[in-house]
């Protein structure tokens, strides 16, 4: 095999490209899957496909080749062109024939291939072959390892820096494995202050060891998809696979591997709430959930600068650190009028101190009302992980059931049940995301009343399906799991699509302050 | 790969031996590991530090020249680009990759074709102008910002020490 072919593409032949891309799928060491592309839809027609790693491979390729149809360079040069647009073909096709090409090429950190005499003295890689016969004598020191040696040993890139090859390959294999090429997709000249970057081609030529060049496989993949705004990688550990949709939207998608998650922003599928508000409640439950207890129970604050103080003496006069504010820790009043005998201070309720408590008041009531949602949803997620548990429970039932007359089919309800049961829970805990940052208006309290049935429900059907599950009455308790799910199932619709009318119509307001 | 960096290094070894720069003298520790080296600074002229001589030890990866060695000097100091424990934070000693302030452009770090001679006129550099935007000592370049008279004066007293007076 040689080296040309280890690349995913070809330079200057697409008809042995059938043979490249097997190699590829040995290369990626990945087994090509039997399913192709499944095309799945959404109730509301929302085309995605899944793709496995060497589809997406596939893509990349396909990609760069569409675009070297029109604009005639190498297609290496290409895909760094394409990594610099974050993968819009249209956005490089206009710079590429609107604006300035040495400029786009200057931007992309190329050496335009147009432009064949290097700004350095040096000649080319591609010297005449005379040229290189008569340099062979000559002794050219490489400025990493300091060896001299024959001008022939010694290669580089476009910009003229030249470095003996063997420096090369382990400045390569650094970058490719140890520092994961910086999550950009490339790698510069190692002369100091040459950004010009390494086209794969060149990699490829270089770097010898197999391990080595999956890896910068794998990375340039990775790059492909992590700035293309139309594939996200399934977020399961060591899935592999790639979501591909036509449009960039906020919509459920189901990997192969059967995770359901978010398009947009890669969470967990999250109807009701919008990933914008997800993502910032995501971001202060890491931030705050736990401190914030803390400070609720240990802390008070500053009547003047609101700095938060934790009280570790037993002295009531307080100067705050900040501020330097006189004060009374049990009366959070100005310290002043106490003079030597602050149990005094409930006298001054009336006054200053009342303010300060008030004040102190509201930000405690943010805290509380943060901590009740908080709990709510943290706690519909911690049951969500228990229904697993309640699968392999449910599980034993059915088989236990099939042995008392009752059919495979008859059966399936209860599988049904445990489906619906974690589909309320998922919902229900992003309710609480949603309703926190929802300031109440008429539509909120509708909101909060399909709230209040839909968990009331599922947590009906929980209890059925844990605890009356395991009397005797199966016939009875087959109608009850199935009138209850049924009804969760049509509560939980209800409270979608009333929100997602209040999204259409923008019956929702938000508070700013949460 | 310890192969081509000890080839390097003893190349590098050489040419500063032969050719020294002013001011600096460098080599290892001991002839048998050419991967810790010692290196004796003198302060720049006209400047606080002047006449101070200042010894610091090179710590060099296996893989040198492809990551940077590290630096620390083993004499007081009281720098704003030096910690307080003799390291020394200086761009051209940090690979591209790692910069998780955010201060450093990556042209100004380390790449294979740095070495030992470039990362100790930096130094001397670094010694001659600090940079307090990016302080490693806080105290330092506190009081480099705010009290140059003191600054001098601790500069003045590290110089006196380096030279064991």
């Amino acid at each position: 095999m040689n080296s040309e072919d280890d690349l995913f593409y070809n330079d200057d032949d697409s008809a042995h490209e059938m043979d490249d891309d097997d190699d590829d799928f040995v290369e990626m060491g990945i087994e090509p899957e039997p399913t192709s592309t499944n095309e799945k839809t959404d109730v509301e027609v929302f085309l995605y496909e899944v793709l496995t790693t060497e589809q997406i491979v596939q893509h990349m390729v396909d990609c760069i080749k569409e675009v070297n149809t029109v604009v005639q360079i190498p297609a290496t040069t290409t895909r760094i062109l394409l990594n610099h647009f974050k993968w819009d073909k249209e956005k490089l096709m206009d710079c590429y024939y609107d604006g300035d090409q040495e400029k786009l090429f200057l931007e992309a950190h190329v050496i335009s291939p147009f432009k064949k005499t290097p700004n350095a003295k040096k000649r080319t890689t591609r010297a005449t072959s005379a040229a290189v016969a008569a340099s062979v004598q000559q002794e050219v020191t490489c400025e990493i390892c300091y060896l001299a040696l024959p001008a022939t040993l010694m290669t580089g890139l476009e910009c003229g820096h030249k470095f003996c090859i063997q420096c090369w390959t382990e400045y390569l294999t650094t970058k490719i494995m140890d520092e994961g090429m910086g999550q950009v997709g490339t790698i510069s000249c190692a002369a100091h202050n040459c950004d010009i970057l390494v086209d794969d081609a060149t990699v490829m030529k270089l770097v010898k060891d197999p391990k080595v060049k999956l890896k910068y496989q794998h990375l340039i993949t990775n790059s492909f998809v992590e700035c293309n705004r139309l594939l996200r990688w399934c977020p399961m550990p060591d899935c592999g696979h790639v979501v591909k949709v036509q449009f960039f939207d906020s919509k459920p998608v189901s990997c192969n591997c059967g995770h359901i998650f978010c398009f947009a922003c890669g969470e967990n599928w999250h109807d009701p709430v919008r990933c914008m508000w997800l993502k910032r409640w995501i971001k202060k439950c890491d931030d705050d959930s736990e401190t914030s207890n803390w400070i609720a129970a240990n802390t008070k604050e500053c009547p003047k600068c609101h700095s938060t103080i934790e009280k570790d003496g037993g002295c009531n006069h307080m100067v705050c650190k900040k501020c330097r504010f006189d004060f009374c820790w049990v009366c959070l009043g100005p310290w002043e009028p106490h003079g030597s005998s602050w149990y005094n201070c409930n006298r001054y309720d009336e006054d200053e101190a009342k303010k300060a408590r008030d004040s102190q008041e509201k930000s405690r009531s943010a805290l509380q009302r943060y901590l009740f949602y908080c709990n709510r949803y943290m706690n519909h997620m911690q049951s969500l992980k228990f229904e697993s548990k309640l699968y392999a429970s449910i599980r034993l039932k059915m088989e236990e059931m099939q042995q008392h007359n009752m059919s495979w089919i008859e059966v399936q309800f209860l599988k049904k049940a445990v489906d619906v049961l974690c589909q309320c829970r998922q919902t229900l805990m992003y309710t609480y995301v949603f309703a926190f940052y929802l300031r109440k208006n008429n539509q909120s309290i509708i909101f909060e009343e399909n709230q209040k049935d839909l968990e009331n429900s599922t947590e009906h059907l929980s209890e059925y399906l844990e605890r009356d599950i395991t009397s005797d009455m199966l016939v009875d308790i087959k109608q009850k799991v199935q009138d209850k799910y049924r009804y969760c199932e049509s509560r939980r619709k209800v409270l979608l699509d009333h929100v997602h009318e209040g999204y259409e119509r923008e019956l929702w307001d938000y508070l700013d302050s949460a | 790969m310890a192969g081509s960096a000890l080839k390097r290094l003893m190349a590098e070894y050489k040419q500063l031996t032969l050719n020294p720069p002013e001011g600096i003298v460098a080599g290892p520790v001991d002839e048998e590991n050419f991967f810790e080296w010692e290196a004796l600074i003198t302060g720049p002229e006209e400047t606080c530090f002047e006449g101070g001589v200042f010894a610091a030890k090179l710590t060099f990866p296996s893989d040198y020249p492809l990551s940077p060695p590290k630096m620390k000097f083993t004499c007081d100091i009281f720098h704003p680009n030096i910690y307080s424990d003799g390291r020394v934070c200086i761009s051209i000693l940090h690979a591209p990759g790692d910069d998780p302030m955010g201060y450093e452009s990556s042209a100004e770090r380390w790449s294979p074709v740095q070495s030992v001679e470039k990362i100790l006129l930096s130094v001397v550099s670094m010694l001659a102008e600090p940079n307090d935007e990016s302080a490693a000592n806080v105290d330092a370049a506190k009081t480099w910002r705010d009290n140059r008279a003191r600054f001098n004066e601790i500069a003045h007293q590290t110089v006196r020490k380096s030279l064991g007076l």
